[in-house]
């Protein structure tokens, strides 16, 4: 379960959050809309641990116990534009070296890169920005987490990606990825529209307007 | 560490981040060429302003000094790599999203140490060579060049992961760190002196090892808190 209250957020004078709150529940779709500059991206960095609220409190807990910053950030699966991976390793390389962090095996970085379709040797610096989008999913989805935080999750991809990514997930939210849990997992998007998914208005799915 | 499981996971962690960095730096060259070109430009500059030094004994004190300097310098051009490279490129976030901190630290200091043993490698042989300089007690010579230059990139890797969200990074780095490494300059100096002459030293190899001990027990102390945003 991930509960936020009262977050606020300024950057010098200008301020982007002003206390708000949501909570997300196993299963559960929380789609951030808002314009541009209204705080999305903000929310989701706070959300991940990346970036402290200047007032207002996160609470995820995962097996009925609460998470601390710390192992938050490193609990959820992160994609955004500012996600950024070493341009001079190969794709493998890269995700071979963040599963290594994680205390994964390498299997898994070969696993996620078949699965997001992507050539395993080419050097992330040579990526389109598409590919680069496909990258950021196999290495959120990569440690099974059952906290997704997406920024603006189909940006840059073709239609073939986007379908990968909505088949992504509503698997992740109906449990069937492997590291989802009971009751499927959580997920948070930001999008400058809803991200239709075709899910049935009982699944619990709420928007969150900035 | 609550086991020897989590301390073998805790180094297998650490030893990801250094083999990545020793990849992405033999693939980019950027501390490499950076260290390289600052200690060669500086031996020859040394060698054609003074001479050959090591011949007169009035100069003899001002190696040991001119040696700490060049290898100061050179690591300053090249070890904040470490971490500003992180933040510059954005791969800080992926780094933090999926590291611990403490394996982080252990695997850039790791970076930084080799990279520094490596410069020493590369510098020392040429400034004996160029200078006529001959340490009569070789092992304290050699104990002072491993015990300084753990402090070194020690001191080094703390102050970039200081600075290295901060804008004016550079004059940050330098503000920071050269207090820091005053003490340590001087006892290396100092050890590095006696080695020459085959003196007994002034200053213990101990309180150097004490030097290197507190900075790298206070780098794990404070990175968690530098590393959070």
């Amino acid at each position: 379960m991930l509960t936020f209250s009262d977050l606020a957020r300024r950057f010098g004078r200008h301020v982007v959050l002003t206390g708000q709150s949501g909570t997300v529940a196993p299963g559960q779709l929380l789609t951030v809309l808002g314009r541009n500059g209204s705080g999305k991206s903000t929310l989701l960095r706070i959300l991940a641990g990346l970036l402290v609220a200047d007032r207002g409190t996160v609470e995820y807990h995962e097996d009925g116990r609460p998470l601390s910053l710390g192992e938050r950030r490193r609990a959820v699966g992160y994609v955004a534009p500012d996600l950024s991976f070493y341009e001079d390793l190969s794709a493998l390389e890269n995700l071979q070296f963040f599963a290594r962090l994680r205390g994964l095996p390498s299997t898994a970085a070969e696993e996620w890169l078949a699965r997001v379709d992507l050539p395993p040797e080419r050097a992330a610096g040579a990526l389109s920005s598409g590919m680069r989008q496909r990258l950021r999913f196999a290495f959120a989805l990569m440690a099974r987490p059952r906290l997704l935080l997406l920024d603006e999750p189909v940006q840059n991809l073709d239609a073939v990606g986007a379908t990968l990514v909505r088949t992504l997930l509503a698997e992740h939210l109906s449990g069937g990825g492997a590291g989802s849990g009971a009751g499927g997992g959580l997920a948070v998007v930001a999008n400058p529209e809803p991200l239709d998914l075709g899910r049935p208005a009982e699944s619990g799915d709420h928007v969150l307007t900035l | 560490m609550s086991s020897r499981s989590d301390f073998l996971d805790f180094l297998a962690r650490s030893g990801a981040v250094l083999a990545k960095d020793w990849r992405t730096e033999l693939r980019s060259r950027y501390a490499l060429n950076s260290l390289a070109l600052f200690a060669f430009s500086t031996l020859v500059t040394v060698s054609m302003a003074l001479g050959p030094v090591g011949s007169s004994p009035l100069a003899q004190p001002l190696l040991p000094v001119i040696l700490w300097l060049i290898l100061l310098f050179a690591a300053t051009a090249g070890l904040p790599r470490t971490f500003v490279g992180e933040e510059e490129t954005h791969t800080a976030i992926a780094l933090r999203l999926a590291g611990p901190p403490e394996a982080v630290f252990a695997g850039k200091l790791g970076f930084a140490l080799s990279l520094t043993f490596a410069l020493e490698i590369l510098v020392v042989p040429l400034f004996l060579a160029m200078t006529d300089l001959s340490p009569k007690d070789p092992g304290l010579f050699v104990a002072t060049l491993a015990a300084c230059g753990f402090g070194l990139a020690a001191g080094s890797t703390l102050v970039a992961a200081m600075v290295a969200q901060a804008r004016g990074k550079g004059t940050l780095f330098a503000v920071l760190l050269l207090p820091m490494l005053v003490p340590l300059l001087v006892m290396a100096v100092a050890l590095t002196r006696a080695a020459v002459s085959g003196e007994p030293p002034v200053v213990e190899i101990t309180q150097v090892l004490l030097y290197d001990g507190m900075v790298t027990i206070g780098g794990f102390l404070l990175f968690p808190a530098v590393w959070n945003p």
